[in-house]
């Protein structure tokens, strides 16, 4: 039932930075993500989509270990998350909120991170600040918004991590920094030994340099896979106003949108449209992702998270 | 992580080390005028009373001295109750936690640091005071007295301990500063009252003696009077609270009525009278002096316990809950 793609490269994917079964966290009666089943390769550059309150955060907290899941299992770089020096420092996670001493400086957070990991690159730090107009000495709480995110990224890279979790990172950064920030993290991975999940409720943030998808939407997984996989499994159908029973019985719709004219339905392709009445479009990443977030959570979904790794 | 706390924490370190300098300086001045004072008065052969002479000009260092009762909720108020409540305000935690450190090791040297502090800040503020009042102790006789027995010795070092243990303990639970200070207040001002009003008496049994009303002895040395009273010929309690007159500190309704001659201005009571009285007997229930720090100790103890209570506490709860 499941489509075989074959796309270069990733016919033999590698180990998985990420793997997450069944993986559940509740806060009191609110389910705050709800049998999450993923699986990210190394060397990947996720985006984690989903609408606000989607589970986005929840599920990098459980990522790096920052809280535990009410049910199911996560490995991350082969290990379940746990307060060991040696996890840690394969992790590195950025909140949203930018946690940072306010009063001390960048320098001193350079030289917390010098004492707390067992490898910090402080100088790239100093040098990414200095490039950035961003003085070392000045308390962060004096910085402003964009300046704190820059000093806590470069933070987070100096750890030198093998898989970075970044929580709305370029949130604050205006369009050029979030374009200088993003092609930094497309370099760092190109050097290879790092794979980065980043969240983020815009796709148009993400889909230069992505390459994996993580979609979530009231606590559940909608998409998980290969970014370009997705895409082609997918097609944009448009037609006159009549019955699609024959579509959808062949295909798996993922959203109809009817007006008085015609019809349009985004479609998981399972073998080629024959109907010649509909014309068949490709999906663009926002049109899919806006797609999969118009409609419930459904768990028939759920078998859709594994496409990106089936061989 | 020494590093990190010392330089999150340095403000407050020199804060607290520059108060306890000061209040060294002074302490030793003044103190040294003290036991000079008293030395000589020794030496001049007046039983070392100087008299209201002794500590004259010295009611701001007095006043200074009593208040130290309230030092060991400063550390609490300022140290503790702040240590993990400001850093879980400001989600700093997220940061520090993602270190290649982990919480255990990070608590432990926090709260390790936070601790020693808080001991030396007791400790130091303890040692002066307890120097200072010798010869007040020596004179008065009255180290034991609630308010004294509490500013000196070891027990300012375990109530040290236990206000920044408190203090730690309400912000790891509130998880916010302000309502972690109250609560410490409120906490420390509680359990110090209760143990000091309800246990401290209890800590060993009293002891009673009787003396002849007519003795004028007393027990020996600083002790602590629990109760006091007179007790009549045939054992039974009398009555104290008399509008009437007295001698020998017995009612003179209980007298019988030549000793009423004493209360109208005679000042020695005829035999009759004196052998009235020495039927009475005077009781003091009370600490023996002897015991100062065998009290000191069991109370060093309790808040030594407390404070390790809380301090288990602190740990269980940050290393379940989630971050």
């Amino acid at each position: 039932m499941i489509p075989i793609h074959e796309v270069p490269g990733s016919a033999l994917p590698g180990p998985a930075a990420i793997e997450t079964s069944g993986l559940s966290k509740r806060y009191g009666k609110v389910s705050a993500l709800t049998d999450c089943t993923v699986s990210v390769p190394e060397g990947r550059i996720c985006a984690l989509i989903g609408p606000n309150g989607a589970g986005k955060t929840t599920l990098l907290r459980l990522l790096a270990g920052l809280s535990r899941p009410t049910a199911g299992q996560v490995t991350v770089n082969g290990t379940t998350p746990r307060q060991d020096p040696a996890f840690l420092a394969d992790i590195g996670f950025l909140a949203q909120d930018i946690p940072l001493y306010r009063r001390l400086s960048a320098e001193d957070h350079i030289c917390i991170g010098a004492h707390l990991n067992p490898r910090w690159d402080a100088e790239s730090v100093r040098e990414r600040l200095t490039g950035l107009k961003i003085p070392l000495d000045r308390a962060v709480g004096k910085l402003s918004g964009g300046q704190r995110a820059q000093v806590a990224l470069s933070l987070t890279l100096a750890k030198q991590p093998r898989l970075l979790l970044l929580d709305e990172p370029v949130a604050a950064l205006d369009p050029l920094a979030r374009r200088n920030f993003l092609g930094l993290l497309a370099d760092a991975v190109a050097v290879g030994g790092l794979t980065v999940v980043l969240s983020s409720h815009l796709v148009a943030d993400l889909e230069r340099v992505c390459d994996h998808l993580i979609m979530l939407a009231s606590s559940r997984v909608q998409l998980c896979g290969d970014i370009e996989d997705l895409l082609a499994e997918h097609q944009i159908l448009t037609g006159p106003r009549k019955d699609t029973t024959a579509i959808e019985r062949s295909h798996r719709v993922v959203q109809i949108t009817r007006t008085p004219r015609q019809t349009t339905l985004l479609v998981w392709l399972n073998g080629p449209v024959v109907d010649p009445v509909f014309e068949a479009s490709d999906v663009s990443l926002e049109e899919l992702v806006l797609g999969y977030m118009g409609q419930d959570a459904e768990p028939a979904l759920a078998q859709l998270t594994t496409v990106g790794e089936e061989q | 992580m020494t590093w990190l706390v010392w330089r999150q924490h340095r403000i407050q370190f020199l804060v607290g080390a520059a108060l306890l300098a000061a209040f060294a300086v002074l302490i030793v001045i003044t103190g040294v005028q003290v036991a000079n004072q008293y030395h000589a008065a020794c030496a001049a052969g007046r039983g070392c009373h100087a008299g209201s002479g002794l500590f004259l000009g010295s009611h701001a260092v007095g006043f200074l001295i009593i208040s130290t009762l309230g030092a060991p909720a400063l550390v609490g108020l300022f140290v503790g109750a702040p240590l993990v409540a400001a850093e879980a305000e400001a989600g700093t935690t997220q940061f520090a936690w993602m270190q290649s450190v982990t919480r255990r090791h990070w608590v432990a040297v926090k709260v390790g640091w936070m601790l020693l502090a808080a001991a030396v800040w007791g400790g130091a503020i303890s040692a002066l005071v307890t120097w200072w009042e010798g010869p007040n102790n020596a004179l008065q006789l009255n180290a034991f007295d609630p308010g004294r027995f509490d500013i000196m010795g070891t027990v300012p070092v375990a109530y040290s301990l236990f206000a920044v243990a408190l203090g730690i303990a309400a912000g790891t639970l509130l998880r916010r500063t302000l309502p972690a200070i109250a609560v410490t207040l409120a906490g420390f001002i509680a359990v110090r009252a209760l143990i000091t009003l309800l246990l401290r008496p209890h800590y060993l049994s009293a002891v009673t003696v009787f003396y002849k009303v007519t003795s004028n002895l007393r027990p020996p040395g600083s002790f602590w009077q629990v109760a006091s009273g007179i007790v009549g010929p045939n054992g039974q309690a009398i009555d104290l609270n008399t509008n009437g007159n007295a001698v020998f500190g017995i009612p003179a309704n209980y007298l019988p009525a030549s000793c009423n001659q004493v209360s109208r201005g005679a000042f020695t009571p005829p035999p009759s009278c004196v052998q009235a009285a020495s039927h009475f007997r005077y009781f003091v229930t009370y600490q023996p002096a002897d015991r100062y720090w065998t009290f000191q100790g069991i109370e060093t103890g309790i808040f030594l316990v407390l404070a390790a209570a809380l301090i288990a506490v602190t740990a269980v709860t940050l290393l379940r809950r989630d971050a």
